[in-house]
This record gives C-alpha cells, structure tokens and sequence, in this order.
C-alpha cells in the first residue's frame, strides 16, 4: 500500500483502520465492562498509528506476529471484525473457535501467524518465518510487533542475533509505550534511546514517533524494502503510549494524571485527521463519516457475534492434535 | 548392522530426499558433524541451506523453528542435551504445543525436535537427565522413546511426517550400537502411538522405556532359560500412550513390573499404572504392581554412584524373581 | 387336618443370617392353596414372598410385622394334610423330624479360630478377591501366605470351603440318610432293563408320569409328581416336577434345564420341594451302570437310570410291594419302555 497522504484512497484507509481499532477497543472495554468477556484484555487505545503504518507498508502475505495487546496489530492486517469479537465473546464462529481468546488471536489468510500470551513469544517465531521466506524464496516479509518490556527477554536477544546473523527479511517493530506493565522504560533500561541496542546485534534502528502513522508509514516501507531485498532485519522503535492500564486489572496507579493528559493530546486520530484536511485529500465532513463507518463497522460485528452459537466442548479432545492427510 | 546414530541419521536423509522443506537446525549440527555425530555428513551432502549451523541460543532456535514449521517447512530441531530444552521451554511447551489449539486449528507446527537424553556417560548432573514427564505431561505435544535402532530410523521418519510437534528422545548409550534387529533398509515407518509388543510370556508383564528395554531383554533371556516367561513390551510412544497390549498381557500373566530411567517421582511411568489401576485389568492382577526407576537424586559424577542411581539389569532380574516368586 | 407344618424364614443368600418380617398376607383360620402368599420378608439385598407349600388352613401366626427373624425359625404354622419336604413319613412324628431339620439349616457364620485374620480389613491381591467373592469364600477365612499378609490366588485355591455351606452340605446329608433308613423298612423289589434309545431327561419324566398316570390304581396320591435328584455342592436336591405330562415337551424341557440349573446352586423353589409321588436318580451322566435302588416312604416307585453303552441305558423300577405287585411292576416298567422309545 502506499504513503498515507499519497491519495484520497490511502488517507481514507489509513483513517478507516484507525478509527475501526479505536472503536474496537472501545466496544472491547463497554463489553468486558458489562461482564460479558471473559478472562483479562490488554488494550492498545492511544497506540493505533504503530499497527496501521506498519501494516500499509505490508503486503497480504507478508507475515506478523503480534503480542498479548495484539487487538490492533489484527485489525490493521486486515482481521474480521465479526470473528475477532466472536472469539473474545467464546463463540463457535471465533478465530479459535473460542479456545483462544483475546491474547492468541491468528489469521492466515492476511498473513497473521497469532497473538502470544507470552512476552517475546512471537519474536523468535517470526524470526522463523522470515527463514522459511528465505528459504523457500517466497520473497515476503514478517515483522514481529513486541512491546518494550519484551527487549529484555531473552526471547529477543536471540531473535534478533538470529536474524542479524542469517539477514532475515524481518522487521522487529517496538512499540515503546514506556511501560512493560508497571515498570517504566527508565527504570528497566539502563540506556536512554532503545534504538542503541541494534547496534548490539549490527542491525540498523531508527526511532519513529509511534503516533504519527505518516512517520511510522515512512519508516516501515524503508524497513520493508530492506527485508525483501536481502539486506536483512531492521529495529524499528515506535514511541507511543498506553492510555488505559496494562489490562482490565490495573488501576493507573504508576502514572500521573499530568502525564496522562499531556500524550491525550498527542493522540493519532486527531493528529492525522488534521493532517488530511490540511492536505486537501478529504474534508472534516468526510473524516467524520468515516469514524462513524468505523463505529457501524463494530455495532454490526457486536450484534452478529452476541447472537452466535456459543463454542461446543464436545470437540475439545480432538482439537489438539493436527490429523494427517492421507 | 546400523548403530542408532546411522539408523538416525539415514532416517533425516531419507526426509531431506522426499521433502525439500524438511531441513536440520542446531548446535554444531553441520560442519562438525553434531556432537555425538549423529547429523555427520549431512552438511557436505546437502548444503549450508539445508544444514543450519547456529548460535547457542535453544530459545531462539526452537522458536525459529517454530516458525519455520508454521510457514511450510518441515524443521528438525536438534537440542544437544536435552537439559538444555529448558532453555526452549517457552517455545517448546507454550507455543509449539499450544497453536494448533489456542488458534482453533487454524495453524500447526510440524515440526521435530530430537535431543539426546540419559545417565551413563559421566556428564553428571546438568547434562545426563530423562526429562519424559516434562514433555509427555505437556498437551499437544507427541513424545517418541526408541530404544533400537530399527525402531528409531521408523518412528523417526513417522514423526517427521506428523503435522504435529514430536519430541524424539534419543539415549546417548544406545548411539554407538547396533541393536538385536538389523535396520530395514529404504523409507520404512514405524506407526507413532503404537507399543509394541518385544516377546512374549504368561509369568509376568514387563513395561519399559529406552535404555530400559535392552536391560529388561537380557533379563527376560535369562529367565526364560530357567521356565520363568514374560512378556515385554515398548511403549516407543510414551505420548500418546497405547496401552492396549499392556492390558491383554496382565490379563494373561496377572504380574506387572515397569521400569523406566528417570526418577520415580512423577515419572512417565507412572503413566501406565495409573491407567492400569483405573483399569478392568485391574481385576486380572494377582500381584502388587512394581515399579522400577531412578532415585529421586539429580545424576551424580562418580561412576559407581551413577550406575546406583538408575536401575541396571541385576535390579530388574531381582524384582522379576521376587515378584514371580512371591505371589502365585 | 393330619399335619402342623411351620413356614419358616426362608435363607436368600449366602450371607443372609436374618430376615425382616413385612407383613402378614393371611389371618388365624384362613384357609389356603398351595402357591398363595403367606407373608412378606425382606433383607438388605432381596424382598421375597413367601408361598404356602401347600393346601391347608393357618393355625397361628409367631411373629409381629417389622419383627427380625433369624433364618430357619418359624414365622407362622399351618394344618395341612398333604406331605410336605421329599420326605412324607406318613405320621406325627414329622414335626419333629422337621423340627429337627430346621435347626441343621440355621447357621450362624462365624470366622474359625485358626488361621483367622482378625483386622476388618483384609489384604487380598484384587484377582483374589474377586475369586473368592464368586465361590462365596469369605475372605476372612483364608490363611494368607503372600507379602505383608497379603491374601494370594495360591492362597485362594487352597481354601478350605466355607463353615457355612459345610454346615449347609451336613444338614442335607442327615436329611437324605434319614429317608434312607426308612426306606429300609419299606418291603420292596426292583427289577431292570436295557433301553436302546436315546432320550433326555424331560422326555424321560414325561413318559413316567403318563405312564403312573395310566395306573391309577396303583397310585396313592391323585396326583402325579417326579422327583429328579439333582447333586449340588450343597448336596443333593430334589426337585419336584408336579404333573409333567400335562405340560408341552418343550416347557418341561426348559423347566428340568432351569429347575437343574437353580438346584446345582443350592436354589430349589420351595414349591417344588414337595409333592413327590415317584423319585428318578440319573446315575448314567455319572457312567455308573446301576446304583442301589432307593424307594421313599409314601412313594410307591422310584426309577434308577444307569449307563449301558454309548447307546443303550439301564433303567431300574423300585416298587412298594404294600401298593404294587411284582406283575404290575413288569407291566409298568414295560410301558415306560415303549412310551420312550416311541418318540
């Protein structure tokens, strides 16, 4: 896909996915709010420019691995609404048919090899795809999302040394909220800039502002065109920042209210809308109808999935195990 | 007649000939050849981009296996101690065995990691461990327990096949011997999931793992001589366990003895007496069922202490006697 | 009415030592037929009713409902004419006699001092147990030779057999050594011969009773009953198989199959304890050619079948020379012939 701003479609789609991540997570959190969902959900409202820019420099069979907070990276690579809903509803029609849940949402078809409940889960594993893309010269890319807490998994040393050392068409994607749970990146680091640690590995990293889908747009597609052409892995940080709390269990307890307030108006809807109309590409009138499509969007998902057929225990024993073709 | 590394190793070629996506990943796996020379050849025969040399790094490695498999390759994964997969167990026990599940069927992970396991070499503590129970208590993950080589070149080329994670537990002892029955040649499979009955007797019913299967052979050999017959059977497959023969047999013989390596304390084998007191054989028995394993200590260094630690073969010959002798 | 006859708690089981009392179907001075409930008794593991043995009016009643009864003690007696047991002895000593019996068959199960394992709980391998529990071996009983005082198979075959039914196998010993001895008593002959055919037993009594049935001057009873010995391990039975021939061949095949049945395992139907007006004894299943002949008092024939060849058996007629001549005899002992070897 190409830049945000290139043409009236791209502005639209960059806006539309957006605003359909925003409204989701809102929905996710009245819905979970009501007692209707079940188990934890880890929220990513404030941090929906990181995903979407990613994503726009992403073709279909280029491949993610996502995290715990992975609502967002599912819905930017072009996830179902209808199933994501129905899965964190415990329904039938769900991506895991109700065995997963929020935190190990995948899609194969857009390329969405799954959420991980585990931090730095899905680093080595993307590391792995991007081997079996070398390897079976299918000439994509597989960008693993991670938070900041995850760098200092050792899950992530590997990967990364991994992929430096193999150059792997691979995209390590940080999205640096400056909290892994309730340990701020200042106490966890004792470096200042995140991007440092590429050097460690010999893989280049650049700093992006995480809210600003144009920059992170910007930064991806380079990336991406470095994987594809053999080059080999790049670090990406993408500065952002939770506005909810870790999970539902948390209670903003490690942040001030000024803090709070200062990035509220760095929020990237708002940031890239304006952008939009300054360009001339669509008009407020336009931008508004399409947060509304966003919020119909998700109405329409929420009403079908309520309605669906509640996951069946029956098959439980045999899902666990793949059967062999003949 | 093979040792069980060559019976290995033909199995991996005999995989790399018929798939191409199938490709071998681990520590000194390639150019040297692997550290009990099992892979030893395979790098000049197939290339750097089938044989992956790599940093010590299991977590990293398994996962990237996990990956690889999840994109259309077949990976091998080799461990070099199997006390080093709990460097990997995130990616061995939260994501390989849990995607096809969590993600509804969606993905899968065909994928085998081999790792070499068992007392006897001196290594000691850290790098002589049976971890059975770690991976067999493990949903979604199959465990696979040769103790021949014959047995080892077809369950291997079955778990290669298997669209699902395989643990493959090979014993350092048995690498460099041969076993009783030659090798068959070309692409022969052992069926995963079945045990298979080694002899059979009306005495006593003997349920062994690995190494222990030799060791139990040898003591049914001997007191076969002296009228006393017993059936031994091989799981070969400890996950998923097929129990049926280890029923049909204590309903003849009446008599239960296990014997696996690993520390009796929440071992494998404890498996296959609880599903045999749960059991309507159960009824058929006329003796306590006995069980053999290794002292609940961590492997020690000395040789004469390391031998103590597990059963050896004198211990297998005594329970069978006693067992055989004390209740008719 | 000639005979005081006390229905008593009947035994249903093997570990059955008393019955509860339910309830009373009949007063003082009711008169009954054979068949009809007298009253209901109940244990842990069966309810049962129990039926009038025979014709006869109810003298008196000798317990309360809800009342625990021990086995083999009277709950009620009644006045009745007809014999009752196998064995008629034709006078007043019989309540006595069977006085006497009553107190052979009530046992009391207690475990034999030597070789007793006194703890409730009982250490057996579980095949072991299961074995003993189907030869009605209480486990309490067996001496344990395996580990730990453990009960062993070894130890299981060797078991001595159960007081109980030892107690049980000595009462049905007197019983029949006692109808023996009056046997002796009785002026008799017996006479035999070869039949070259085959038959079954149910065919046999059929035959039998239509032939006693043809003779009834010869008859002392108006009724037509045949009493098959049966050995159990318990001893032998005998069940009586009342007017055979009016029943359909096949009925009365499955009838001796199941009656057989039953009786090896000690359950003979207490309405088919009497009424016997003639008795067989089937030695040949045995390969025994011939065996004493034994006539019972108030029966005035009873049939011996030996083992002759692979195709021929012997049978032996016993009559009561009071009721039936020498003649009479030949004749009947003909006619059974002819009636079996017609089928």
């Amino acid at each position: 896909m190409g830049h945000p701003l290139s043409s009236p479609a791209h502005a639209r789609h960059a806006l539309l996915y957006m605003w359909r991540i925003r409204k989701f997570e809102e929905a996710v959190e009245d819905l979970f709010g009501r007692g209707m969902m079940h188990g934890t959900m880890h929220l990513s409202i404030g941090q929906e420019a990181s995903p979407t820019g990613m994503c726009m420099a992403l073709t279909l069979q280029d491949q993610i691995t996502s995290t715990h907070r992975g609502h967002g990276h599912c819905i930017a690579k072009g996830a179902d609404l209808t199933r994501m809903i129905a899965e964190l509803l415990g329904k039938e029609i769900g991506y895991c048919g109700g065995r997963g849940g929020s935190m190990h949402i995948a899609d194969v078809e857009t390329g969405n090899l799954g959420a991980n409940g585990v931090v730095g889960g899905g680093i080595p594993i993307a590391a792995g795809a991007a081997l079996a893309s070398k390897m079976m010269k299918k000439g994509i890319a597989s960008v693993s999302f991670f938070g900041d807490g995850a760098m200092n998994e050792g899950a992530f040393h590997e990967a990364a040394n991994l992929a430096a050392i193999w150059k792997l068409p691979m995209i390590l994607f940080c999205e640096n909220n400056k909290y892994g749970m309730s340990s701020s990146t200042e106490k966890a680091f004792a470096i200042d800039n995140l991007a440092d640690r590429g050097k460690g590995y010999g893989i280049p990293a650049v700093n992006v502002d995480g809210n600003d889908v144009v920059d992170v747009y910007e930064q991806a597609k380079i990336a991406v065109e470095r994987a594809k052409s053999g080059e080999g892995p790049t670090l990406i940080i993408a500065e952002t920042y939770r506005w909810k709390g870790h999970s539902r269990s948390d209670k903003n307890l490690y942040r001030t209210k000024e803090e709070i307030e200062e990035w509220r108006e760095r929020d990237p809807i708002p940031k890239f809308t304006s952008k939009i109309i300054e360009a001339g590409l669509m008009t407020k009138k336009q931008c508004d109808a399409i947060a509304q499509e966003a919020t119909d969007a998700i109405i329409a998902a929420v009403n079908e999935s309520v309605k669906a057929k509640p996951a069946d225990p029956a098959g439980l024993l045999d899902a666990v195990f793949k059967k062999a073709s003949a | 007649m093979l040792t069980m590394a060559e019976a290995i190793r033909e199995a991996m070629c005999i995989a790399f000939d018929e798939r191409p996506e199938v490709f071998l990943l681990g520590e000194d796996v390639g150019i040297y050849g692997g550290a009990f020379g099992v892979s030893a050849d395979m790098y000049h025969r197939y290339g750097a981009e089938r044989v992956l040399d790599t940093p010590i790094a299991e977590l990293g490695i398994v996962g990237a296996a996990v990956g690889a498999a999840l994109s259309g390759m077949r990976p091998i994964v080799e461990i070099q101690f199997s006390d080093f997969t709990a460097q990997a167990m995130d990616q061995i026990a939260n994501q390989a065995a849990k995607i096809h599940f969590m993600l509804g069927g969606a993905l899968h992970v065909p994928m085998v990691l081999r790792t070499p396991q068992g007392s006897g070499t001196g290594a000691a503590a850290q790098h002589s461990q049976n971890l059975e129970p770690w991976f067999a208590s493990v949903p979604g993950l199959k465990v696979v327990v040769p103790s021949n080589p014959a047995d080892a070149k077809g369950l291997l080329l079955s778990s290669i096949d298997d669209p699902n994670p395989v643990i493959f537990l090979e014993h350092k002892l048995l690498y460099k011997i041969p076993g009783r029955d030659p090798v068959p040649e070309g692409s022969t499979r052992i069926p995963l999931g079945v045990s298979k009955v080694v002899r059979e007797g009306k005495d006593l019913t003997i349920v062994a793992t690995g190494i222990m299967v030799n060791k139990a052979w040898e003591v049914c050999e001997k007191l076969s001589a002296e009228g006393i017959s017993i059936t031994l059977i091989d799981p070969r497959t400890i996950s998923p366990l097929d129990m049926q023969p280890v029923f049909e047999s204590v309903d003849k013989t009446g008599r239960l003895l296990v014997v696996q390596e690993g520390p009796a304390h929440a071992g494998f084998i404890n498996e296959v007496i609880a599903q045999m007191a749960g059991s309507a054989s159960f009824g058929s028995l006329i003796a306590p069922i006995k069980r053999l394993a290794g002292m609940n200590i961590p492997i020690p260094y000395a040789p004469q202490l390391e031998k103590a630690a597990v059963p050896q073969i004198e211990d297998i010959e005594i329970a069978a006697r006693e067992i055989v002798k004390n209740w008719r | 009415m000639s005979f005081k006859y006390p229905v008593v708690m009947p035994k249903m089981s093997m570990t059955m030592e008393t019955g509860e009392l339910i309830i009373f179907h009949v007063k003082v001075g009711d008169h009954v037929k054979s068949g009809d409930v007298l009253f209901e008794v109940m244990t842990d593991k069966i309810d049962m009713e129990v039926d009038a043995p025979a014709d006869g009016v109810i003298d008196s009643l000798l317990a309360e409902p809800g009342a625990v009864i021990e086995i083999g003690k009277p709950v009620l007696i009644m006045l009745t004419d007809t014999e009752v047991m196998a064995f008629d002895f034709g006078n007043e000593e019989v309540g006595a006699v069977q006085e006497e019996q009553i107190e052979q068959v009530e046992v009391k199960i207690t475990p034999p001092a030597a070789a007793v394992i006194l703890n409730e709980s009982v250490k057996a391998v579980p095949k072991a147990r299961s074995e003993a529990a189907k030869r009605g071996v209480d486990l309490r009983t067996i001496a344990a030779t395996g580990p730990d005082k453990t009960i062993t198979m070894h130890d299981v075959n060797n078991a001595q057999v159960d007081p109980a039914m030892a107690a049980r196998q000595k009462a049905n010993r007197a019983l029949i050594a006692k109808g023996i001895e009056m046997s002796r008593g009785i002026a008799q002959a017996s006479f035999s011969r070869t039949v070259n055919s085959d038959f079954d037993t149910a065919t046999l009594i059929r035959a039998w009773a239509g032939v006693l049935r043809s003779r009834p001057d010869l008859a002392i009873h108006p009724h037509v009953g045949v009493a098959l010995i049966i050995e159990s391990k318990y001893g032998s039975a005998l069940p009586v198989f009342k007017d055979p021939d009016h029943l359909a061949h096949e009925d009365l095949k499955a009838l001796v199959a199941s009656t057989s049945e039953a009786a090896k395992n000690g359950k003979v139907p207490l309405a088919m304890l009497t009424g016997a007006t003639t008795t067989i004894f089937d030695v040949s299943r045995y390969s025994m050619n011939s065996s004493t002949p034994l006539l019972f008092p108030n029966q005035v024939t009873s049939l011996t079948v030996g083992y002759g060849t692979e195709s021929e058996k012997n049978i032996s007629l016993t009559i009561d020379l009071n009721f039936c001549d020498f003649y009479d005899g030949a004749l009947l002992l003909d006619a059974l012939v002819a009636s079996i070897t017609k089928h």
